[in-house]
């Protein structure tokens, strides 16, 4: 059976998908630390397709592809210039047309590339749509703590900040399950989603995160730029939510792990000092990230005549 | 022109059969659900009418024969098509469908806050709609919520409802005043539940399926809240009040409150509401995006019971044509409704009265008869000439619904592709 075209939600792939990842990023980490190229890739086009700033992902992807020997195009978008999905529509067209075989996409709007994907006979590779999903994140995350741990059944990880907006936390906590872990969430009120709705314990202070008993302290970054109206006085942040000075003295000494999917907001999420923390995951998760797209990328079966 | 005769036909509500002849040209009227009373024509028991060779007869063993439905809510305009498709295929739609009339809610294309807008429209649709088509007038000029549309000229114009096409005005002083003025008029005001800055930019009822989707939820509380507002402005006003697409359990109750204190209020429900909820969203399939969002099952029994106690008056199809391209978008871009009038009847007979939902005479009450007495109150007079028409519908027919048998040309319906029972037959001669 051929491996899936697309990859949109963690959700959509079988166990055998998400071992099979899994594995590849172990091999292809070994590639990419030994500064060579593997040939997956060869012959394909990849394209990256943002809508959204980013940085480390869209870097991530390219390298990753590069290090597979594909070509790369980067599509710029003004932000402003795509507001409507039917010019995402006319967009791909013209892409297809160019025989694209891999589209990475992020876009502001949830569920975009599933609409790309069910357009487009390419590999369609979902960089994050909105509050919806962030896979690879997910799939560098669980490498990450895999690595950390070895098998993650029984590992308690809890996910702090803005659950609401947050397409890392949607994403990330169902592939740690899937694989075993159980996950929290925390942060202020209004951000945090009732756990009838997600099945996911919820807690709105870190006396509750401590006595839960984590492994792991998952911090989000703080998206002010997604808040049209403030969800929190944001001057309380850093002392009602973040990692501060007293509460990493107590995290060091349970010996938990710190990570964080950057950027950090220093000073809101994390103090200066668990910038620095012997048990920060924070560059592991970058440097996995690599690793986990290339594997992605070589996973993934495109529908597109260069494949035939 | 002769008469024509319908032998062997069950009246939906009571079950009683009927031969019925209908005089040449005439329209029927249905003042009551007890019986079946038409001027101008002749109801017998069946088998007792004594009918002449060679006259025109429809034999109806097996057919259920009612009044066709009136539609409180719907929207005319297909973008992309001209004003006079769009009556067009709409009427088409309504008749296939089994409705006869509707309440045109105004739109961009359709502004009704101008007698020119409402003449050139009714033009169109005495010479192209097979349905009727009653024009609402808008409550604000241009529907921007911030100034009232020329009420007189509208009633002059014979307009008995306004409504922003759904849409709250966002300023309520300006409502309020619209309300004390069109009270003294005996107008309606139709609006929904809002309170537009708690739901602005949200797409979904929240829940297990916003979550999951990463979809801004639209609270309950802001619909409850909104109904809340609007029936206690009107109450101070003295004006009446319909409440439009009543989408939450709360929304009915304080509905059933307000009833017990006296407002002149009534209120519907649109049949999305009875027929989905958020969990049918799935993976982002944005037939089901509409305002109000699809809620929880709790919503939708507490809808049915409403309907059932008389809470509920109207049950309506809030149709909503949109281009495929337009719903081939993302789910917070497209846009919101869907296309129902075409396969109206069936999908009431098939979803809510066959399971035994829904009584034939709970059906005929509140998508017939209530609308009737609330939009065009004459039809409903024993004396009046022009009532409504009769159908009849065969419940033994089974159909798939396809592009093909989509009049209205969009095909944004949750029903494409799902099979449905019953046919319509409309006009009767």
């Amino acid at each position: 059976m051929s491996t899936p075209k697309d990859l949109l939600t963690i959700d959509a792939l079988s166990d055998a998908d998400i071992h099979g990842i899994l594995k590849g990023a172990a091999e292809m980490k070994q590639v990419f630390c030994s500064g060579k190229t593997h040939p997956a890739l060869a012959g394909k086009s990849v394209l990256t397709l943002f809508y959204e700033p980013s940085t480390r992902t869209r870097s991530s992807f390219e390298l990753a592809a590069r290090r597979l020997q594909a070509d790369v195009t980067t599509f710029t978008v003004a932000t402003s210039s795509v507001v409507k999905g039917e010019s995402v529509h006319d967009t791909i067209d013209t892409l297809m047309s160019m025989h694209m075989d891999y589209i990475i996409v992020r876009h502001k709007n949830s569920g975009i590339p599933a609409v790309i994907g069910r357009h487009a006979k390419a590999s369609v590779i979902n960089a994050g749509d909105g509050a919806h999903a962030h896979p690879s994140q997910a799939f560098l995350d669980a490498f990450t703590l895999q690595e950390k741990y070895g098998d993650l059944t029984g590992k308690r990880v809890v996910i702090i900040g803005d659950i609401l907006h947050s397409r890392v936390a949607r994403s990330t906590s169902t592939i740690l399950k899937r694989l075993g872990a159980a996950v929290a969430y925390m942060g202020p009120g209004p951000l945090v989603p009732m756990e009838k709705h997600t099945g996911i314990p919820r807690f709105t202070n870190w006396d509750a995160v401590f006595e839960w008993k984590p492994d792991v302290i998952y911090l989000l970054r703080v998206q002010n730029e997604r808040m049209d109206t403030p969800y929190f006085p944001s001057a309380d942040y850093h002392q009602a939510f973040g990692v501060t000075e007293e509460r990493l003295k107590r995290i060091d000494a349970l010996n938990l792990s710190i990570m964080h999917p950057g950027p950090v907001n220093r000073g809101v999420e994390l103090c200066d000092n668990a910038m620095v923390y012997r048990n920060s995951l924070i560059c592991d998760q970058v440097e996995n990230g690599v690793a986990a797209r290339m594997s992605i990328l070589s996973y993934l079966t495109p529908r597109t005549r260069n494949n035939d | 022109m002769t008469s024509t005769y319908i032998k062997n036909a069950t009246w939906a509500p009571t079950g009683e059969r009927f031969d019925i002849r209908l005089a040449p040209g005439h329209t029927q009227v249905v003042p009551e659900l007890g019986g079946l009373t038409i001027s101008d024509a002749e109801v017998r028991p069946a088998g007792q009418l004594n009918i002449p060779e060679r006259a025109r007869v429809i034999d109806a063993e097996g057919k259920l024969i009612l009044p066709a439905l009136f539609d409180m809510h719907a929207k005319v305009e297909i973008e992309g098509r001209s004003k006079r498709e769009s009556v067009t295929r709409t009427g088409q739609a309504a008749v296939q469908g089994g409705v006869w009339g509707m309440l045109v809610q105004p739109t961009p294309g359709f502004m009704f806050d101008n007698s020119s807008s409402l003449d050139s429209f009714r033009e169109a649709v005495g010479q192209r709609s097979a349905a009727e088509m009653m024009p609402a007038g808008c409550i604000s000029q241009g529907m921007k919520g911030d100034q009232q549309a020329p009420y007189n000229t509208l009633a002059a114009r014979g307009i008995r409802i306004l409504s922003d096409g759904g849409e709250r005005p966002g300023n309520l002083l300006m409502l309020h005043r619209a309300m004390k003025y069109v009270a003294e008029l005996d107008m309606i005001l139709a609006i929904r539940g809002d309170v537009p800055s708690i739901t602005a930019g949200t797409c979904i009822h929240p829940g297990t399926t916003s979550y999951e989707l990463g979809l801004h939820g639209t609270p309950a509380c802001a619909e409850e809240i909104g109904i809340e507002i609007i029936v206690r402005l009107a109450q101070d006003a003295g004006c009446r009040l319909h409440v439009q697409t009543v989408s939450t359990a709360e929304g009915v109750e304080i509905i059933r409150r307000a009833k017990a204190a006296g407002a002149q209020v009534t209120a519907e429900v649109a049949l999305h509401h009875l027929l989905y909820t958020h969990e049918d969203v799935g993976e982002y399939d944005t037939n089901l995006k509409t305002v109000p969002p699809l809620r929880d099952k709790s919503d939708t029994e507490a809808l049915l019971a409403g309907i059932k106690d008389g809470t509920i008056d109207c049950i309506v199809s809030d149709h909503t044509p949109c281009t495929p391209f337009a719903k081939m978008q993302d789910f917070p871009t497209a846009p919101q409704g869907m296309c129902m009038l075409d396969h109206y009847l069936p999908t009431l007979y098939t979803q809510l009265v066959k399971p035994g939902k829904l009584t034939w005479t709970e059906l005929v009450r509140a998508c017939c008869i209530t609308p009737c007495s609330i939009a065009c109150p004459d039809v409903t007079e024993p004396t009046e000439p022009e009532g409504i028409p009769l159908l009849l519908f065969d419940p033994a027919t089974e159909y798939i619904v396809t592009e093909e048998n989509l009049p209205c040309g969009t095909t944004n319906t949750p029903l494409l592709g799902k099979s449905l029972c019953g046919s319509v037959t409309l006009p009767l001669q």
